[in-house]
C-alpha cells in the first residue's frame, strides 16, 4: 500500500525532526508533486535536516549550496574543464545533480546565479556548451529564506517565485519537542542512523500513480473560482497565474494520494490553496508572504465549496 | 445592477402614471406628463446626463404653485388635483435620478398614484397594475440595499426576489383578508363619474323620440338562491303623476328602518320561504334598491335605510361606489291599504283614450279581468320598437302612441296601460326598474344591463297591488361566451377584492374552524365555502407550484449523496455542534470527536465523498445505509 509507505516515511521523519508533521507532509507531497519547495524561515529551525533526513529515506542523493553574494552560477550547474590528457573539455557536474538540493538562503546571492538555478529547476536539465545534461529523478530543489534578513539581498522577483509549487514555514519546535531537542545528539547524527524505507524508483512510480488521481469537475470550477477572485481582489495587484492553479491540482492530487484516496476531496484545495498561492500573489501594500497566505484565507472563505 | 435598478424605477413610475389612465381621469396635464416621463427614462436607462439642479428646482416649484392654486382654486376635486402634482413631479423626477434616494421619492410617489387610483377605479386592471407595482417595488427595495452597501461583484439575486415577492404578495393577502373591514374608501367620498343613466330613470320622460340607443352598461351582477322564480321585475320605484309628456313621482314621506341582527327588516320572514338576491350594483345615479318584490329584509353595510309607502326602498348611497347588498323576497302581492286619489290622476283630453279603454273592457265586470284585457290589447295589437318616429303635429305623443304610430318601446306601453286604467276608474300607476337579465353559466349568476331597463304597471285590484306589463316580449341578442367569461372574472373581482366584508372574513374564519363543529349550515353558506375554499386552493397550489419550482431549480444539481450529506449537517447543526458552511468534509470529520458519533459521522461523509467526488455508483443498499446511517446519527 503506498500510502503505508508514505505514512511510514513520514513517521521516520518525524524521529528526526519532532513535532513538525505538518511541514513534513508538505515537502513528501511536493516531492511527490514533482514540485519544488520554498521554505521562508529563520535559521536553526531544522530546514536543512528536513531535507536531508527526505534524502536519506528515500535513499537519494542529497547537496546542500549555501548561496552567498559572490556564488556563480558554475557553482551550481558545473563547469567544463579541459583535461589534458584526453586533450578534451569535459563537464564536472555541479551541485545540482542531486535528487534533494537545498538551496540555503537563496536570496543571498545575485539574480545571474538565482536565474541560474531556477532554469534548472524548471526544466530539469542542463545546457552547457550545446551539451545537454538531465537531471536525475526524482529531482527536488528545497529553497529557504531568511524574511527577517533583508540586509545585502536580493529578493526573489515574482516570476521566479512561481516556479516553487509549495512555500511552508517550520516554525519553532513547540516547547515540549524543542526541551527533547536539548539534550539529543546533533539532528543530522540521528538521520545518519536512519534506513531508507523506500527507493527513489519508488518515488518514480508513485509520482505516475498520482497522475490518475481523479478530479470531479466541479472541483476543477472551485479551483478557478479561487483563481478568478485573487485576480479580482482589492487588496491584490497580481493574482494567480495559469501555472499557480495547475500546481494546486496537482498537490491535491497528492494529498489525495498520501491519503489513500483515489479521489480529490474539496478539503484537499482547501487545505492546500494559501500554501499554493500564497507566494504567488502581490498585495498593493508591502507584505510578508505570511500576509498573501491571510488573503488567500480571506478569499477562501468568500467561496462556496463544492458539495 | 444600477441599471436593472434604473429599469425597475421606470417600470414603477410607470405603474402608477398608468393606474391613473385606467381610472379614466385622463386629462392633457397627465398625457403630457407621461410623454415627458417616458423621455426621461429613456435617458435615464441610456444613462444620459440629468437635468441641471436648478432646473429641477424651478420647474419643482412652479408645479408646486399651479398645484395650489389648482387645488384650492380651479379644481372641485383635491384628489384630482393631487393626482395632477404626483404625475408632473414623476415627468419632473425621471430628469433628476442621482441619488438612490431620488428613486425612493419616485416609488412613494408611485404608490400615492395606486392609492389615489384606487378611489376612483374598481376595475380588475388595477390589481394587475397593483401586482407589477408591488413585485417591482420589493425587487428594487432589495437591490437598492446591494447598491448601498456596495457591491460590485455580480451576484445572482432573481431568486431571492422572486421569493421575497411572493411571501410580500402572500402576506399583503393574508392582510386583505383579516384587516378589519371599514364600508367606504380612505377618503369616504366617492370620485367616479357615474354611468350615464340612458337606461334607469328615476323620471320617465315620455315625449322623447328618436333611435333608443340599448345601453350594455352592466347594472348589476345577483346570484340568486333560494326559492325559485318564473321571470325577475327588478322593482325599482313607482311614478304616479303624468302631465302629459313626464311622469314624476309625489310620494315623498319615507319611514326608516331599522337594522336588527344585521338585518333591516320589513316584515317578519322564514328564511327558508325567500328567493335571496346578493346584488352589486355597479354606481348609478341612485338612491333605490332594486330587488324582485315583495321585499321583506335586506342585509348591507349602510347605517340606515328607508322606505315610502310605494314600498320603494332608499339607501343613502355614496355617490360613486359599488353597493353591495342582499335582498330577502317572498313571492307575496303589495297590499294596497288606503288608495289615494292621486292613483287616478289624468292629464287634460283625455277622452279618446277613455273611448278606447272603454271600448276594450266592454262586458267585463271585474277589475281583474278589466286590466287582463287591456295588457292583453296592448300587448297584441302594438309592437315593440326602439325606433319612435317623431310624433304629427298637433297630436300629444301617447294619442300619437295608441292611434298612429300603434310602435313604442315599454315606456309607451306602460303609460298608455295606466292612463287608460285610470280613465276606466282603476287605480294603477308605472313602475320602472329592471327586467330579466343574462345568465353567466360561467359564475352562475345574473347580468342586468342598462338595457334591462324596464317600465311596467301595478295597478289595484281588490286590495292588492298586482303587477301587469303591456310590453310585447323581444328577442334579446345572447352576448358571446368570452365576453360572459371575462364579466364573470370582473363579478369574482368586485365579490372578492372589491366587496370583500366582514361576512366574509368570518365564513373563512368558519372555514377555519370547520373541521372542529357540528356542520349544521345552511345550504347557501356550504355553497359559498365551496366558492372561498376553491379560492384559496387555488392560490394554494399556485404557491405550491412557485415553490416548487423555486426549490428544484436549487435542489436539481444534487445528486442524493449530497443530499444526504446536507441533511447530516443539518442534523449536526441542530445538536448544537458549531458547523459552518465554510468546512469541508474533511474539516467536519476531524471536528466530530465524540464517540459513538464520530464514527457515523465518518461513515456517512466517507461513503458521500466516495459517491460524490470519487465517482462511485450508489447501490439500493447504500441509499439504505444513508438513511440507516442519519437515523442513528439523529439518535445519538
Amino acid at each position: 500500500m503506498a500510502n503505508n509507505l508514505l505514512n511510514q516515511l513520514q513517521s521516520q521523519i518525524e524521529i528526526v525532526i519532532k513535532g513538525k508533521s505538518n511541514a513534513i507532509k508538505m515537502a513528501l507531497l511536493t516531492l511527490l508533486s514533482k514540485g519544488h519547495l520554498l521554505i521562508e524561515d529563520i535559521p536553526g529551525v531544522g530546514k536543512t535536516t528536513l531535507a536531508y533526513t527526505i534524502a536519506k529515506s528515500i535513499n537519494c542523493s542529497f547537496q546542500r549550496i549555501q548561496f552567498t553574494s559572490d556564488l556563480l552560477p558554475t557553482d551550481i550547474i558545473g563547469v567544463n574543464i579541459y583535461n589534458p590528457e584526453t586533450r578534451e573539455f569535459e563537464f564536472r557536474r555541479g551541485p545540482i545533480f542531486s535528487n534533494i538540493v537545498l538551496a540555503d538562503e537563496i536570496n543571498r546571492t545575485n539574480p545571474k546565479t538565482q536565474s541560474a538555478l531556477l532554469e534548472a529547476m524548471n526544466e530539469r536539465r542542463i545546457s552547457v556548451e550545446r551539451k545537454t545534461y538531465l537531471l536525475p529523478e526524482p529531482f527536488m530543489v528545497i529553497a529557504t529564506q531568511n524574511p527577517v534578513e533583508y540586509h545585502g539581498t536580493f529578493p526573489l522577483p515574482e516570476s521566479q517565485l512561481d516556479r516553487f509549487m509549495m512555500h511552508i514555514k517550520i516554525g519553532y519546535p513547540e516547547r515540549e519537542y524543542e526541551k527533547q531537542v536539548l539534550l539529543q545528539p546533533s539532528p543530522i547524527e540521528i538521520a545518519d542512523t536512519i534506513k531508507p524505507i523506500i527507493t527513489s524508483n519508488d518515488i518514480i512510480k508513485m509520482q505516475k500513480e498520482i497522475e490518475n488521481i481523479e478530479v470531479e469537475e466541479s472541483l476543477l470550477d472551485y479551483i478557478m473560482s479561487i483563481i478568478a477572485e485573487t485576480r479580482k481582489d482589492d487588496r491584490i495587484r497580481l493574482g494567480v497565474s495559469p501555472r499557480g492553479g495547475q500546481f494546486l491540482l496537482r498537490v491535491s492530487k497528492s494529498a489525495a494520494y498520501f491519503e489513500g484516496r483515489h479521489y480529490v476531496l474539496p478539503g484537499d484545495i482547501r487545505e492546500l490553496a494559501p500554501l499554493v498561492f500564497g507566494h504567488r500573489i502581490i498585495l498593493k501594500t508591502k507584505s510578508y508572504i505570511s500576509d498573501a497566505e491571510k488573503v488567500i484565507e480571506d478569499i477562501l472563505h468568500k467561496i462556496p465549496l463544492p458539495l | 445592477m444600477l441599471r436593472t435598478y434604473n429599469i425597475l424605477t421606470a417600470i414603477i413610475a410607470l405603474t402608477g402614471s398608468v393606474s391613473l389612465f385606467i381610472s379614466g381621469e385622463i386629462n392633457p396635464v397627465f398625457l403630457f406628463s407621461l410623454v415627458v416621463m417616458i423621455y426621461g427614462y429613456f435617458r435615464v436607462v441610456k444613462n444620459m446626463p440629468q437635468a441641471p439642479k436648478w432646473t429641477i428646482n424651478l420647474l419643482s416649484i412652479t408645479t408646486l404653485i399651479i398645484f395650489l392654486l389648482d387645488a384650492f382654486i380651479a379644481s372641485d376635486d383635491y384628489l384630482v388635483s393631487v393626482a395632477n402634482l404626483t404625475i408632473l413631479f414623476q415627468a419632473i423626477k425621471s430628469f433628476d435620478l442621482r441619488e438612490p434616494w431620488d428613486n425612493l421619492q419616485v416609488f412613494f410617489m408611485s404608490l400615492l398614484q395606486l392609492i389615489i387610483t384606487s378611489e376612483f377605479t374598481n376595475s380588475i386592471l388595477f390589481g394587475g397594475i397593483f401586482i407589477v407595482f408591488l413585485s417591482s417595488s420589493v425587487s428594487a427595495i432589495i437591490l437598492a440595499h446591494f447598491i448601498k452597501i456596495g457591491l460590485k461583484e455580480k451576484i445572482v439575486l432573481t431568486k431571492p426576489m422572486v421569493l421575497i415577492t411572493l411571501i410580500t404578495f402572500a402576506l399583503t393577502t393574508i392582510l386583505f383578508i383579516s384587516i378589519p373591514r371599514i364600508a367606504g374608501g380612505i377618503w369616504g367620498k366617492g370620485h367616479k363619474k357615474g354611468i350615464k343613466t340612458a337606461g334607469f330613470s328615476e323620471r320617465v320622460n315620455f315625449g322623447s323620440f328618436g333611435t333608443v340607443k340599448l345601453d350594455p352598461t352592466i347594472v348589476m351582477r345577483i346570484e340568486l338562491s333560494g326559492k325559485e322564480r318564473k321571470d325577475f321585475y327588478w322593482r325599482g320605484m313607482t311614478l304616479d303623476y303624468f302631465n302629459g309628456i313626464m311622469w314624476e313621482n309625489t310620494e315623498s314621506g319615507r319611514r326608516l328602518i331599522y337594522k336588527r341582527e344585521g338585518f333591516f327588516t320589513i316584515k317578519p320572514f322564514k328564511k327558508e320561504n325567500t328567493l335571496i338576491q346578493k346584488i352589486y350594483l355597479e354606481p348609478i345615479d341612485t338612491e333605490i334598491i332594486f330587488g324582485i318584490p315583495l321585499i321583506v329584509a335586506i342585509e348591507t353595510n349602510s347605517r340606515i335605510i328607508s322606505m315610502d309607502e310605494t314600498n320603494t326602498i332608499y339607501v343613502p348611497m355614496k355617490k360613486n361606489k359599488q353597493l353591495f347588498y342582499t335582498v330577502y323576497s317572498v313571492d307575496e302581492p303589495i297590499y294596497s291599504g288606503f288608495i289615494e286619489k292621486k292613483y287616478l290622476q289624468l292629464p287634460e283630453s283625455m277622452d279618446r283614450i277613455k273611448e278606447l279603454a272603454s271600448n276594450i273592457v266592454k262586458g267585463k265586470n271585474k277589475t281583474l279581468d278589466k286590466a287582463m284585457a287591456i295588457e292583453k290589447h296592448l300587448k297584441e295589437k302594438y309592437s315593440y320598437t326602439l325606433n319612435v318616429p317623431e310624433p304629427s303635429r298637433g297630436m300629444n305623443p301617447i294619442d300619437d302612441f295608441l292611434f298612429r304610430t300603434k310602435k313604442g318601446y315599454c315606456e309607451h306601453y306602460a303609460t298608455a296601460m295606466v292612463l287608460m286604467l285610470r280613465s276606466i276608474g282603476i287605480p294603477s300607476r308605472i313602475v320602472t326598474g329592471f327586467y330579466g337579465g343574462e345568465i353567466n353559466s360561467y359564475g352562475g349568476y345574473l347580468i342586468v344591463r342598462q338595457s334591462n331597463a324596464h317600465s311596467w304597471v301595478e295597478a289595484v285590484i281588490g286590495n292588492e297591488w298586482r303587477k301587469f306589463d303591456p310590453t310585447p316580449a323581444v328577442s334579446v341578442e345572447k352576448p358571446s361566451i368570452i365576453m360572459l367569461y371575462l364579466d364573470m372574472m370582473k363579478m369574482q373581482w368586485n365579490r372578492y377584492v372589491v366587496s370583500f366584508s366582514s361576512s366574509d372574513q368570518k365564513n373563512i374564519f368558519n372555514l377555519l374552524t370547520f373541521p372542529f363543529r357540528i356542520p349544521d349550515m345552511p345550504d347557501f353558506r356550504l355553497k359559498k365555502i365551496k366558492d372561498i375554499l376553491s379560492f384559496v386552493l387555488i392560490a394554494l397550489i399556485i404557491s405550491t407550484i412557485a415553490l416548487l419550482i423555486h426549490k428544484s431549480s436549487k435542489k436539481k444539481h444534487y445528486t442524493y449523496p449530497t443530499i444526504q450529506y446536507i441533511k447530516a449537517i443539518g442534523i449536526l447543526k441542530k445538536k448544537g455542534i458549531k458547523i459552518t458552511d465554510k468546512m469541508t468534509s474533511t474539516d467536519i470529520r476531524r471536528f466530530i470527536k465524540k464517540d459513538g458519533l464520530k464514527e457515523k459521522v465518518e461513515e456517512l461523509i466517507t461513503m458521500y465523498e466516495e459517491h460524490r467526488f470519487g465517482k462511485k455508483t450508489l447501490t439500493h443498499e447504500e441509499k439504505k445505509r444513508y438513511k440507516m446511517l442519519l437515523k442513528q446519527i439523529k439518535a445519538i
